[in-house]
């Protein structure tokens, strides 16, 4: 009888032993989080995962391209990180494809997310009917901040349509003040143009250019004017933007040395970073548009296709956490995002998340960004090029701008 | 093969099994050697020729993110050469290449004869101009962009100094940001060059000087027309080390410029990274690299040849 209790104490010894090192779920997290505003932000949901008793491996990499790069050939190479950044899109569908990505859809029943998420969202994160990828938050792209003071001292008001903020450029110029903050990296410089897109040819002509790449449309006089737009756009950037940051860019506008700032809303993070509420010294407002819209980009972990249960648990605990509401208000906050989940009450949120997130009610303002779309990388790539030589060509006339990103998306499609 | 010959004898043994014994040395001495090369030669013939091979195997091939094998023929080829982004790349790497190996043979060169003819303080200038050597490309330029930029460096410098109409913004301009590179490359690299150069000079026979006071020659006249023919061979080393490092130069770009503004001082290695890794376009990015390698041929090929035949000609 004793040594029956005995083997049972030591086999429950050994199962306690067991469950005490599933319990230590590690989960190595691969991420492009390094700024001081976006690391602040994702300690949020670091703290809640090791609070739940897991153990988070910090893999940073910066840079989006560089960590993509580093996600997919850890693939190939066999050892992929447990959680990993990506951007929903073509490009995770690819790897989902060649088996190479887990599903949490056990978190996902569990947590309701088809119920809380908006449908495009949900639509994208799912492979095969099943949850690739845990998004956790909504970025809006076509944002502009900018410096209350500057645009006092030069006396013009905030833009609502583009040829109003023209206006409002020259004025600034006049008066010292660089009018638009632009860090000079091909991404930047698309963000700037898509805002023309959208503010110039409106949101069907915005769907009918990314989303169905409909060559009518490209070739329309619309898209001209688009071209018109942003070529009046090229004198009113200082001489250091090639090559520059978007967090130093943002920098400048804090400083009231630029007025204008055309950037995704994770330039707020860089405000609470320096200790500005976001809608004071430096304000913030859709960018000039025709009709009202809102350019998302989501980020969103993705999981591996791990085989052994600690890392399954692992995942399903991180998904679980990406979702938890508190979870997501601390980190939108600190992010300057607004929540995936619409369940989540606005009320403690900055202004300019507020005005996100009531943009984002109405159906129809629900814009992406072109990856969102299912556009190849390619031919996201390829636009980024031709927006680029043509932003950066001073010679080069809306007219053969417009051609060229004719002929670069053919190419590359 | 002396050694080999010899051992035998060196070993203590009988003398009626000395003879076998020594053929059989001699051939397990030769099979080892063989055996010791087996490696060597393996690497050499995966990490090269399979690698190569394949590559060229993905450029016929439809693959984007991972490869698959849906051959296509030349179709990427085609997308290549019709793509400008290339284009203004392999453009790019003839002017870097030319800047930068003309100008860190004649600086360097100019140096090496500064320093061979002062008597002192030589050691210091040494080490003044070796220093950025020491650094990587990434550091390089990341000094370089800083310098350049505009509104931080030395335009901005010289502009707060009074001179409020300096200027000097070619890093930010599309037709020029090309030269800038050049220009971070020449300031690391000149010090080797000096280096190479300096051994050359003084390696010249001190008689040849004397010789040369003797007769009254000029002495801009010994060096351009006595002193450089000697020094050939050290042209021709710097020459093929510069260009190694031109072919596969890219983290100077990517430090430096990030190959912009736009794409105007992208280079060909950063176009294969970049199309490979970011935009999920292996097969056009195989494509761009096998067509690397045949500029590379076609530069290294003469230099190839020249090396198999010297040697023979002075056995």
């Amino acid at each position: 009888m004793r040594a029956l209790n005995a083997s049972v104490g030591l086999v429950s010894a050994v199962l306690l032993g067991f469950s005490a090192a599933a319990q230590a779920q590690t989960a190595e997290v691969l991420h492009w989080w390094t700024s001081g505003g976006e690391s602040a932000a994702l300690d949020k949901v670091r703290a809640a995962y090791k609070a739940k008793g897991g153990t988070w491996k910090d893999t940073p990499v910066a840079g989006g391209d560089n960590a993509r790069a580093a996600v997919v050939n850890r693939m190939i190479g066999g050892k992929p990180p447990t959680v990993f950044m990506f951007s929903i899109g073509k490009q995770l569908e690819e790897l989902a494809e060649q088996g190479l990505v887990g599903d949490v859809q056990d978190a996902a029943t569990t947590g309701k997310w088809d119920a809380v998420l908006p449908p495009l969202i949900a639509k994208v994160a799912k492979y095969d009917g099943k949850y690739i990828a845990a998004p956790l938050n909504i970025h809006g792209e076509n944002w502009m901040f900018y410096n209350t003071a500057a645009l006092e001292k030069a006396k013009v008001q905030v833009p609502k349509t583009w040829p109003e903020f023209i206006t409002a450029a020259k004025a600034l110029k006049a008066a010292g003040i660089t009018p638009i903050a632009l860090g000079g990296e091909p991404w930047q410089e698309r963000i700037l143009f898509n805002s023309v897109l959208l503010g110039v040819g409106g949101r069907d002509h915005y769907l009918k250019v990314y989303g169905q790449l409909d060559d009518a449309a490209m070739r329309s006089a619309t898209m001209l004017e688009v071209f018109k737009t942003v070529a009046a756009l090229r004198e009113f950037v200082d001489e250091g933007s090639p090559g520059r940051k978007w967090n130093i860019a943002a920098n400048m506008v804090m400083k009231g040395t630029a007025a204008f700032q055309f950037m995704g809303d994770w330039a707020k993070g860089e405000l609470v970073a320096a200790g500005i509420e976001p809608g004071t010294a430096v304000g913030c407002a859709l960018a000039p548009a025709k009709d009202k819209g809102y350019i998302m980009t989501i980020d969103a972990f993705a999981f591996s296709n791990a085989k052994d249960k600690a890392s399954r648990e692992a995942q399903k605990l991180m998904a679980n956490i990406i979702m938890d509401p508190a979870v997501q208000i601390a980190f939108n906050k600190s992010k300057g995002s607004i929540p995936v989940r619409t369940d989540v009450p606005s009320d403690s949120f900055d202004v300019c998340a507020r005005l996100g997130m009531e943009t984002l009610k109405d159906p129809k303002a629900q814009l992406a960004s072109s990856g969102l779309f299912g556009l190849p990388s390619a031919v996201s790539g390829a636009i980024d090029d031709a927006i680029s030589q043509f932003w950066n060509t001073r010679t080069m006339t809306p007219e053969q701008g417009r051609a060229l990103f004719i002929k670069t998306i053919a190419s590359a499609k | 093969m002396m050694n080999a010959q010899q051992q035998p004898s060196a070993v203590t043994m009988p003398r009626a099994e000395s003879s076998p014994a020594g053929r059989r040395s001699r051939l397990s001495s030769s099979t080892a050697a063989r055996i010791a090369l087996i490696p060597a030669a393996l690497i050499t013939v995966v990490c090269f020729y399979v690698f190569v091979g394949w590559t060229i195997l993905i450029s016929m091939t439809r693959s984007r993110l991972l490869p698959v094998y849906n051959f296509v023929g030349l179709d990427q080829y085609k997308r290549l050469f019709a793509n400008d982004r290339w284009w203004t790349a392999m453009e790019n790497l003839a002017i870097h290449g030319t800047l930068f190996i003309l100008g860190c043979t004649v600086i360097g060169y100019a140096l090496a004869i500064m320093l061979d003819r002062i008597t002192r303080g030589e050691s210091l200038f040494r080490t003044v101009f070796m220093l950025p050597l020491s650094m990587s490309f990434i550091v390089t330029g990341a000094i370089w962009q800083w310098l350049l930029n505009p509104t931080l460096g030395i335009q901005d410098a010289v502009r707060d100094l009074g001179w409020t109409d300096f200027v000097f913004n070619w890093i930010v301009r599309p037709d020029r940001a090309i030269y800038t590179l050049a220009i971070a490359g020449i300031w690391q690299q000149v010090g080797l060059c000096m280096a190479l150069f300096l051994a050359g000079l003084r390696g010249i026979d001190p008689n040849i000087w004397k010789a040369t006071r003797v007769d009254g020659i000029p002495t801009w006249r010994v060096y351009t027309n006595i002193i450089t023919p000697m020094l050939r061979p050290v042209f021709f080393s710097v020459f093929v080390l510069l260009s190694a490092l031109v072919l596969k130069s890219f983290d100077l770009v990517v430090a430096l410029t990030g190959g912009g503004p736009g794409f105007s001082s992208d280079l060909p290695a950063r176009f294969v990274v970049d199309h490979i890794l970011n935009r999920q376009e292996l097969g056009l990015g195989a494509a761009g690299a096998f067509m690397m390698l045949c500029t590379i041929a076609a530069v290294v090929s003469p230099y190839v040849y020249y090396e198999l035949r010297t040697p023979r000609k002075e056995a």
